[in-house]
């Protein structure tokens, strides 16, 4: 080992020997481990720049507006205009605010998003890891993020963050629930709950999860959608209600950090229902020709477009009405999925079917399902829609008082 | 335990458990001390790795980590805010005595286990079957019988709180 | 056994997203569950009613583009229709024609920005706000085609209009009135009215009865989403509206969704007036020639029009000289938030900016 002949540390051999030695290639591993970090962040980084303006743009496209074209070829220098004039702000801390805690809240934001982008595979021996428990890997870091946000709110000592804080936490307790439900169809079915086996399963049975279990991924966009705060479930940061929630105090840098993390959010959820529900770096053997980090990217782009989507098209509910959405609905809808999802992979397990018989029908049987629980159980469990007329009713004679006939 | 990467984690993440263990019981704020425990949780979550137990770990950050501190932020949010800064505390004693038994049953525990060593090789794979395995097969009327306490403990909870209507 | 939790209170306002300008709402919350509410108003205060006695009438028409300055025509409209009753002077046909048209145009553009920032409120993220500035845009062209300024318009006159409308007006508004806005609100009906979300925050959120509506002398779109028919347009015809074919709309349970709703087919109706008012234009001049500060006989004098708002008063006292002795506006704006806590309390923080979004304030009215 090094520390044996430490004194003989300038003679570069001995290093090149230690670091060559197969016994203790230890070095290797810590190399790698960098390596990989480097690219993860470099990536986030580089996402993180690039989907400020991308989003902007989009969103103002869907606005009828023009959005950033100023600074730089097509205001794709925006983002860096907008760092450079976020940095120079001065950083306001509030006076009775817990401070220690409140530098510390833009500070860890980024950790959870590097680490669940660690498990997502981006080609066939391209994760930074692969990990046995992926999928309940994501689910527990993403939850994280969740936390760092509530303590970012309740130390700005903020009526407004504290809203937002209480509106977080309770968003979390209910979307975790059939976030983690909808995920397990897919692990029923690939039996195991690596990302890598997942993308490996769909590729070897040439299909998508996302045709197999149609209401899972529904389900999970949607849980998913609420657990990165994104429109229409942005009630943490409600802009109309509760000012920016708990936001409310940042400022400068630290509120662009928070502002990013946003963004790098959506996209690891979009790359995680990329790998999950849409076969990761695998498209149908187009990998043999494309680099499979390109079809993930490309596919992470298309769910990120549908986040934007939602927020530029979306009103945002309210909270009870969000629980309600969560509990009354989506629970129950997913309990039902992984009972079918259960029941099929029993079947098909025990008695040894043809896959490429057996998953046709499943696909079939299960977006029934799908139609079925959305049509019927959207109209039972979740609530009715209120009455409501499409115009307003004409009032002749003059001074009338009209009331509904009811 | 004679890699160095291996002793260096384990070393690290004792501290850090035992570390914020310890700071939740010195601090005065209730706020950071249940931060604390989230870092504890988080260090014991890294212990687990140490011992190949990944689904265990990761069950730990998903279920302590991420669900038992929200729910004390939650109770914390919902306390009125003088309680923000505990200053009396009035169960002093019953609390060191209770924590003198604890320790005491766990010093015994560790004392008289028989600590055999286990092959490297067996491994990462599977503990997340294995333990799906026993609950369902092996241990399934005590499994049950948990969420049947759990469902009832939930329920009661519900009509306690409910307001007369 | 409830738990008791201690009473919060939060300021909303008056810098907050969704107070439409420097308002001030201190909600005494339970959770989230409003239980009390107390406005504050004033931040925006000029003193418009004082500095008002301090100058002749056609010098105080600029202060009602500044009170409400979303409708500045109406706000014109209301000024020289007191001023003409007092001295007893008659504008001319055409230039009665005009003030219709203009009055009926700003009544779009302001519903436009009212529909607009209420589907903010609900959560909307700018989209349908930024979709309604387009239309409001084309009318604001409009108006500086006609007049150079396009929100402090400073147009009407007494006895008139400042100036007559210029070639390409007629069919430029012809063109909007006739295709792009009812092809435009058409597409606005399919995504706005009957989207699931909009129901689901505003239908039964901050009713508002028709008594209570009439007891809190509430006017304009909020008094009618209540179900009374009552619009000054047809109760107490001004310029030509008696010559004018038009609905009144009402909605049946007084909530932010019929509100609304109401605002909606106000526009429509708006189109309806400009196309009958288009086709009816006489010729002739824009304005009677006045003096430049003529002496008003003493008295007391009311003129009121129906503003997008609401029943916008000038009430004046005259002594005899060329300004007024006391000029007193009666702001719909204002007088429509005093129902606020009946609509607010027993809702959440959430609701409250639907509610106030849904009386649709301008805070340069309310605070004059």
């Amino acid at each position: 080992m090094l520390l044996d002949n430490f004194y003989d540390i300038r003679d570069l051999q001995n290093l090149v020997e230690w670091i060559t030695d197969p016994l203790n290639g230890q070095l290797a591993y810590v190399v790698a481990a960098l390596l990989g970090c480097v690219a993860i962040l470099s990536f986030i980084g580089a996402t993180a720049i690039i989907n400020i303006w991308i989003e902007r743009r989009v969103i103002a496209r869907m606005q009828a507006r023009l959005g950033p074209n100023r600074v730089g070829p097509m205001g794709l220098l925006q983002p860096v205009a907008d760092a450079l004039k976020l940095i120079q702000k001065e950083v306001l801390v509030p006076r009775l605010g817990d401070v220690p805690i409140f530098l510390l809240g833009p500070m860890l934001i980024f950790i959870p998003p590097m680490f669940t982008f660690g498990v997502v595979p981006f080609g066939e021996n391209m994760a930074y890891v692969n990990l046995n428990v992926g999928v309940l890997f994501i689910i527990a870091f993403t939850s994280i993020t969740t936390l760092l946000i509530f303590m970012a709110a309740w130390s700005s000592n903020n009526k407004y963050a504290l809203f937002g804080a209480m509106r977080v936490i309770a968003m979390l307790v209910s979307y975790e629930v059939p976030l983690v439900l909808a995920a397990m169809g897919p692990v029923i079915f690939a039996g195991s709950m690596s990302l890598q086996d997942i993308v490996q399963f769909q590729k070897d049975n040439f299909t998508m999860l996302v045709w197999i279990q149609p209401l899972a991924f529904i389900v999970f966009l949607l849980s998913a959608t609420a657990e990165i705060n994104r429109s229409p479930f942005d009630l943490a940061e409600a802009e109309s209600e509760i000012v920016a929630g708990y936001l409310t105090e940042f400022s400068g840098m630290k509120w662009g950090l928070f502002y990013v993390v946003e963004l790098v959010n959506a996209i690891v959820s979009a790359g995680v229902v990329a790998t999950l529900f849409f076969g990761g770096w695998w498209l149908f053997g187009l990998e043999e020709w494309i680099p499979g980090w390109l079809i993930v990217i490309g596919k992470i782009y298309f769910f990120y477009f549908i986040f934007m989507w939602f927020r530029g098209t979306l009103p945002r509910l309210r909270m009870d009405q969000l629980m309600a959405f969560a509990w009354k609905y989506l629970l129950p809808v997913s309990l039902v999925n992984i009972l079918v999802a259960g029941l099929e992979v029993t079947l098909w397990l025990r008695n040894d079917w043809d896959t490429g018989i057996a998953f046709p029908i499943f696909g079939v049987i299960n977006a029934g399902l799908l139609g079925f629980l959305a049509w019927f159980a959207g109209r039972t469990l979740a609530g009715k829609m209120a009455e409501a007329p499409t115009r307003a009713h004409m009032g002749t004679p003059l001074g009338e008082i009209y009331r509904s006939p009811a | 335990m004679d890699d160095l990467g291996i002793v260096i984690a384990f070393w690290t993440l004792s501290g850090l458990t035992v570390g914020s263990a310890l700071l939740i019981v010195v601090t005065r704020n209730i706020f950071h001390a249940v931060l604390a425990l989230i870092v504890s949780f988080l260090g014991v979550a890294g212990l687990y790795v140490l011992l190949s137990a990944d689904f265990i770990a990761v069950a730990q950050v998903l279920v302590y980590a991420g669900a038992v501190s929200v729910l004390m932020l939650f109770a914390l949010m919902l306390t009125p805010r003088q309680a923000r800064n505990n200053a009396a505390n009035y169960l002093e004693i019953p609390g060191l005595l209770l924590s003198l038994v604890i320790g005491g049953l766990i010093t015994v525990a560790a004392v008289s286990t028989d600590w055999a060593e286990v092959d490297d090789d067996r491994g990462f794979d599977a503990t997340s079957r294995l333990i799906g395995e026993a609950l369902i097969d092996k241990w399934v009327l005590p499994f049950e019988i948990a969420a049947v306490i759990l469902l009832v403990a939930m329920v009661g909870a519900i009509m306690l709180v409910r307001e007369d209507q | 056994m409830a738990i008791q939790a201690e009473p919060l209170v939060v300021n909303v306002g008056p810098q907050h997203p969704s107070t439409h300008g420097v308002f001030r709402m201190k909600l005494t919350l339970d959770g989230e569950l409003i239980q009390d509410v107390e406005m504050i108003v004033g931040y925006l205060h000029r003193s418009i009613e004082k500095l008002a006695e301090e100058r002749t009438w056609t010098q105080n028409i600029p202060f009602m583009d500044r009170t409400d300055y979303l409708a500045a025509m109406t706000g014109n409209q209301a000024l020289v229709l007191a001023a003409e009753r007092m001295m007893g002077i008659q504008p001319t046909e055409r230039a009665m024609y005009i003030r219709v048209i203009m009055a009926e145009l700003q009544r779009f553009a302001s519903h436009c920005m009212a529909v607009g920032t209420f589907v903010n409120d609900c959560g909307a993220w700018q989209t349908p706000l930024m979709y309604m500035l387009r239309e409001r845009e084309k009318i604001l062209d409009l108006f500086e085609m006609t007049c150079g300024a396009r929100i402090t318009l400073n147009y009407m006159r007494i006895g008139g209009v400042a100036f007559d409308l210029p070639d390409e007006f007629v069919p430029t508004c012809r063109y909007l009135v006739d295709e792009d806005f009812p092809r435009r609100l058409e597409e606005y009906t399919r995504i706005l009215i009957g989207n699931e979300i909009i129901i689901a925050r505003s239908r039964g959120i901050g009713v508002l009865s028709a008594e209570d509506a009439i007891n809190a002398s509430a006017s304009g779109p909020l008094l009618r989403g209540s179900g009374v028919a009552w619009d000054i347009r047809k109760a107490d015809p001004y310029d030509v509206y008696d010559r004018m074919e038009f609905d009144v709309p009402v909605g049946y349970q007084g909530d932010c969704y019929d509100r609304f709703l109401v605002r909606f087919e106000e526009m429509q109706q708006s189109l309806k007036i400009i196309r009958q008012a288009l086709d009816q234009l006489p010729g002739g001049p824009e304005k009677v020639d006045i003096p430049l500060a003529p002496f008003v006989p003493a008295g007391e004098y009311y003129g009121r029009v129906e503003s997008p708002r609401g029943e916008l008063g000038i009430y004046a006292v005259s002594d005899g000289s060329p300004t007024p002795y006391r000029f007193h506006i009666r702001a719909p704006s204002y007088i429509n938030l005093s129902a606020l806590k009946q609509m607010m309390v027993g809702h959440t923080v959430a609701d409250a900016v639907v509610i106030l979004g849904s009386i649709d304030i301008v805070v340069g009215e309310v605070d004059r």
